[in-house]
């Protein structure tokens, strides 16, 4: 039992004030879970992600702006598809929405980046995976920006640290989003919480096997496959618990990592 | 036909040209080859690469290599969106893939051009002022197969070499953007004038005097490369003949 413990003055009578979970969401499949993957697309194609993308759409920049069309492409690099496969072996029953802003011509701006964002957030999926992001100082306030529209949208924002020296936007970001690093954990569940870290959350993110393009498999290592592990966990959680609000999933990671720290002391 | 006055003006500017892009960019590519050869030896890795941004469409191309195909690896271009390379470079995110093989995304067409066996990379972003200008890539263990997966600590020391090789090709770019700059500025003046100097240039191109004059100015370039010691006796020397020259007013070049 995760007991996450808030205020409660009167009885409480919705999830919003008081919360309590157990350990149901541990056997859950995700389903019904919308997960957006912003990134280079998804190979629908794929096993592990047949049947299992709603939608796909794709960036285009229309003069100067950026308008997403519905998309066959799939994905060119595999980066969006290997993203997929790690949130579907761990919620193998969530829904993925595929927006592709990174591929050729010229995408992979961080303008696109940004509107496949704002895509995602008006789109209400719940949980947005972040496997890329941006050091350019232009970007800092929109961004900011955006992800208190996610957070008012009930949507939660996962997003990978880049590990260079430089910071990069929005994983440094801490109010409103969830930020995480690879570690040499391999168990998906076994994920850590470092309350006062600019980046918080550590999971599973070195060596890891996952799908990729031509129906394949490859071993890859990176910040970028530990956030689509936190975004499984959170795809398992919200099925059970879908009246949670981004800031008690933030808090039950929080409680669920201390817990599995208490277990690893022991 | 231009002012016979005018050509060694302008034959000047055009030495000093080819001397800025020598002078500015050899010992820039040469210290990211060490920086590279150093670097690989510490991730031991067998090769390692520099790529750069190639046009303004997400395109890449090698810059400096090391490692037994470098070679052939010089300024082989690699397209929008293919590759490892080409998705760090548009996502901003190192990553490592110990297990290539043949796929689409690797852009096998590298391979194919050099002979080389990729079975695995690890490709991080090079940084300069907030933008990507390219990527560092390091390719296989040094040694035979099977290879042992880079390492978490691995990434680090690439993305902190990294630094350094971002700001060195920064300072690369630069220089060359001043070498081009410099042609520009040099080709735009007067078509009429490059066509006339190329002339004059070849119908003196068996004239004993211009050659000794060229062979002159290569022989300087060449001392002035060597050090600061060589330049300062080279200066003085010269200093000392033109002092000379000026107090014998018989005296030419021609005839001393």
């Amino acid at each position: 039992m995760t007991a996450v413990t808030g205020y409660k003055s009167t009885p409480y009578t919705s999830l919003s004030t008081y919360f309590q979970l157990d350990d149901s969401w541990k056997s859950a499949s995700g389903r019904g879970v919308s997960v957006a993957i912003i990134d280079s697309g998804i190979d629908a194609s794929h096993p592990d992600l047949h049947g299992r993308i709603i939608e796909s759409v794709e960036a285009r920049f229309d003069k100067k702006r950026i308008v997403f069309d519905m998309s066959e492409a799939g994905d060119s690099a595999g980066h969006g598809t290997a993203c997929a496969g790690i949130v579907a072996k761990i919620a193998p029953e969530a829904e993925f929405y595929s927006v592709k802003v990174l591929g050729a011509g010229g995408l992979g701006d961080g303008q696109a980046f940004l509107a496949g964002l704002e895509y995602a957030i008006k789109k209400r999926c719940r949980v947005i995976n972040l496997s890329l992001g941006t050091t350019k100082p232009q970007f800092f306030s929109p961004l900011h920006d955006l992800l208190d529209r996610a957070y008012q949208a009930g949507c939660i924002v996962v997003a990978a640290a880049n590990n260079l020296p430089h910071p990069s936007f929005p994983s440094v970001f801490s109010s409103s989003l969830i930020s995480v690093v690879k570690s040499e954990e391999t168990d998906p569940l076994n994920f850590g919480f470092h309350f006062g870290e600019v980046i918080e959350l550590t999971a599973p993110g070195v060596n890891v096997r996952t799908a990729w393009l031509d129906g394949g498999y490859r071993n890859l290592t990176g910040n970028s496959f530990a956030c689509p592990h936190i975004v499984g966990v959170i795809a398992l959680i919200l099925e059970k618990y879908p009246g949670l609000t981004p800031f008690q999933v933030k808090s039950a990671l929080y409680s669920i990592a201390k817990e599995n720290q208490r277990k690893l002391e022991a | 036909m231009t002012d016979a006055n005018e050509l060694p003006v302008k034959l000047q500017r055009l030495i000093e040209t080819i001397d800025i892009a020598n002078i500015l960019t050899e010992p820039l590519t040469q210290s990211i080859a060490n920086l590279l050869q150093v670097s690989a030896a510490e991730i031991n890795s067998d090769e390692a690469s520099v790529l750069i941004r190639d046009g303004d469409q997400g395109g890449l191309r090698f810059l400096s290599a090391t490692g037994e195909a470098a070679g052939k690896l010089l300024n082989l271009k690699v397209p929008a969106g293919k590759g490892i390379a080409g998705f760090v470079l548009s996502s901003g995110q190192p990553m490592a893939v110990s297990d290539v093989g043949e796929e689409k995304s690797f852009y096998p067409e590298v391979d194919k051009s050099t002979g080389y066996s990729t079975q695995m990379i690890l490709a991080t972003p090079l940084n300069y002022k907030d933008e990507i200008i390219g990527v560092l890539e390091y390719i296989n263990r040094r040694g035979d197969p099977p290879f042992e997966p880079f390492t978490p600590v691995e990434m680090d020391k690439a993305a902190l070499f990294a630094e350094a090789i971002a700001s060195l090709v920064n300072a690369y770019e630069s220089a060359k953007l001043f070498r081009d700059f410099g042609e520009k500025v040099f080709e735009g003046e007067n078509k009429d004038d490059i066509a006339d100097m190329r002339n004059w240039l070849n119908a003196r191109r068996d004239s004993a005097e211009h050659r000794e004059m060229l062979d002159l100015a290569v022989l300087m370039r060449e001392i002035a490369s060597r050090g600061e010691g060589e330049r300062k006796i080279c200066r003085e020397l010269l200093e000392s003949i033109l002092r000379f020259s000026e107090s014998k007013s018989e005296t030419s070049f021609v005839n001393f």
